[in-house]
């Protein structure tokens, strides 16, 4: 059964324009000019109840404008779309009691007050049972490890503590869906594996679906089952995650940094050295080709490392790469 | 109806939040009454009389005080809406199940309410070493009964202005233009019996005039005739407002460009 239907969903914004300076500014104040901004162009695309369905695509491609019209905060310049059987942007208020939605960069905590005063009046926002709040909260706390945060105002908590508040709060009514904008955004590699474990377990334990947008692929290996990448408002790619990552996420950077000069031959087989220094070096390697620990070995053996990273290919990367095999000429 | 309660009692104690800073601000009040005490004692022995246009000095300080009270309490719904348009957190606010107009209504009620009480607890104290004692229970009576009114009225400019958000972002310029039309057409800089003979009927037929002076004016003068013809004014102007209100918010809604995407 679907949780989500949108069929040629399109969403076209009107930008001032003005042009710098002073001279531009009073020109824009007589003749204001405005210009079309296509933030997204005729998406299509089902999901099933209870999936896991990562929605990534790099800064500007429209993912969190496509969330916004499946809350029913915006309304669509053309096109139809169907989430839990309502429609957004007609039935946002009765929607809202089914579904949970968390946007990365904003907050909907009261942070001049503690996490479980929230917790509290969004229990009578959604009409639940002061028990069963009650109830929710420990299960809730437990799961996403907040249990000594929720009496501590909002404002003094870091930026992963607060998002774990706020992913829970988003499920205190027990959603059927959860819309998830860019959760991780800004947080370390600690906090968001925080928050995709309980996110994980959520679907696993209660079968709530998740709608995830981000612009990171970590997020999308460690919780996604089913893909899709969107790029200028449109699908490039849709398909499993395995599938993806199989293709597309097999190569992988590494940035080395020593604690002392080295001169070594960084070559090996199947890797490419991107960078090399004195006190470090970057490579890119096919996993397929490759395997880590012998790419990781190799490195070792060269000197004392002090810092280590292993990345995915930025998405841009990938999308570029998805566009040159559709279009190999 | 619950779900409203709720959000204005949370809203008490989130204001109670910094209770050094809240106390500091009610001090304000109490530096507004002598400033204008300074001022109409001044006026008064200018004019050489006891009353003008049947008010008293006493009567005068009272009359500023309950003005003062009502613009202190005012709701700043349109300042909180552009803000949370400019931040993008009214993708919050419009994805939760309540009416998100009813929503800041009693979100202002509990911020504007405990802003009053204080300003009150504060401020009668302080008239009365200045004046003399209290309005009579039927003036107090009277007075939160149009005050109540007022503040919805206050309400429903605000949040017109706010909605503007909406579609321009910031708002402030339309606030301030409407603060000084409440200032003087409201009766705060001279209540409105001291206009000229011509001006009077014009001020009590527009809507200003039930935000501050009607209130104000039982407040010190108790007239149940007076009383029962403002109320009635004032509700008329209070469902036309939430009327437009409606019109304004389903337009605006439609039109809503969320900031960061």
């Amino acid at each position: 059964m679907s949780s989500i239907t949108v069929t040629n969903l399109q969403k076209t914004f009107r930008a001032k324009r003005k042009a710098a300076g002073l001279g531009g500014s009073l020109r824009a104040l007589v003749r204001p000019q405005y210009s079309s901004v296509e933030a997204v162009r005729g998406l299509s695309f089902q999901m099933e109840a209870g999936e896991l369905l990562g929605f990534i695509g790099p800064n500007g491609a429209g993912k969190s404008t496509t969330i916004k019209m499946l809350t029913g905060i915006l309304h669509p310049s053309a096109g139809e779309a169907s989430v839990l059987g309502f429609t957004p942007w007609k039935d946002r208020q009765k929607l809202a009691y089914h579904i949970g939605t968390v946007f990365g960069q904003r907050q909907q905590l009261w942070v001049h007050l503690p996490a479980i005063d929230t917790f509290m009046l969004f229990g009578k926002i959604y009409e639940l049972d002061d028990k069963d709040v009650k109830r929710r909260i420990g299960f809730l706390s437990e799961a996403f490890e907040i249990q000594d945060l929720l009496e501590t105002p909002v404002r003094k908590l870091s930026l992963g503590q607060r998002m774990r508040c706020e992913v829970a709060a988003s499920l205190l009514h027990r959603p059927k869906l959860l819309l998830l904008d860019e959760p991780s955004i800004g947080l370390d590699v600690v906090a968001k594996q925080h928050i995709r474990d309980a996110i994980r377990r959520m679907n696993q334990e209660e079968g709530v679906g998740v709608l995830l947008t981000s612009h990171d692929a970590g997020d999308l290996e460690a919780m996604c089952k089913r893909v899709i990448i969107v790029n200028h408002g449109q699908i490039v790619y849709e398909d499993k995650v395995s599938n993806l990552k199989r293709k597309y996420l097999a190569s992988k950077m590494v940035e080395v940094r020593y604690a002392e000069q080295v001169s070594r031959d960084f070559h090996l087989d199947g890797v490419e050295v991107l960078k090399v220094g004195h006190y470090g070096v970057k490579l890119r390697f096919d996993t397929h080709q490759t395997p880590v620990q012998k790419v990781l070995s190799h490195l070792t053996e060269a000197g004392d490392v002090v810092d280590i990273t292993i990345s995915d290919p930025p998405l841009e990367e990938v999308i570029a790469r998805i566009y040159q095999e559709a279009n190999p000429t | 109806m619950k779900k409203y309660w709720a959000i204005f009692s949370t809203q008490i104690v989130n204001s109670l939040a910094y209770p050094g800073d809240f106390l500091g601000r009610s001090v304000s009040i109490v530096i507004f009454m002598l400033i204008f005490a300074g001022l109409w004692r001044a006026t008064f022995a200018a004019a050489g009389t006891e009353s003008i246009n049947g008010l008293t000095f006493p009567n005068m300080l009272w009359y500023l005080l309950m003005c003062e009270v009502i613009e202190l309490g005012r709701p700043r719904v349109n300042r909180v809406i552009s803000e949370q348009v400019k931040s993008g957190e009214v993708a919050y606010l419009l994805s939760k199940p309540y009416n998100f107009l009813v929503y800041h209504f009693f979100h202002g009620l509990g911020d504007g309410g405990v802003r009053a009480v204080l300003n009150l607890l504060v401020g009668i104290p302080a008239v009365w070493l200045l004046v003399g004692p209290l309005p009579t229970l039927i003036g107090w009576g009277m007075a939160v009964t149009l005050a109540f009114g007022a503040w919805i009225l206050h309400f429903c400019m605000m949040s017109l202005i706010g909605l503007l958000a909406f579609l321009v972002e910031e708002t402030n310029s339309f606030e301030l233009i409407y603060q000084k039309a409440v200032f003087i057409l409201g009766g705060m800089l001279l209540p409105l019996d001291m206009f000229p003979g011509w001006l009077q009927p014009i001020t009590k037929s527009l809507p200003f005039a039930y935000m501050m002076y009607a209130p104000a004016r039982l407040f010190v003068k108790p007239d149940p005739t007076l009383f029962w013809q403002f109320l009635s004014v004032q509700w008329i102007w209070i469902v036309m407002l939430i009327f437009l209100l409606g019109l304004a918010y389903r337009s605006s809604v439609r039109s809503l460009a969320v900031n960061g995407g």
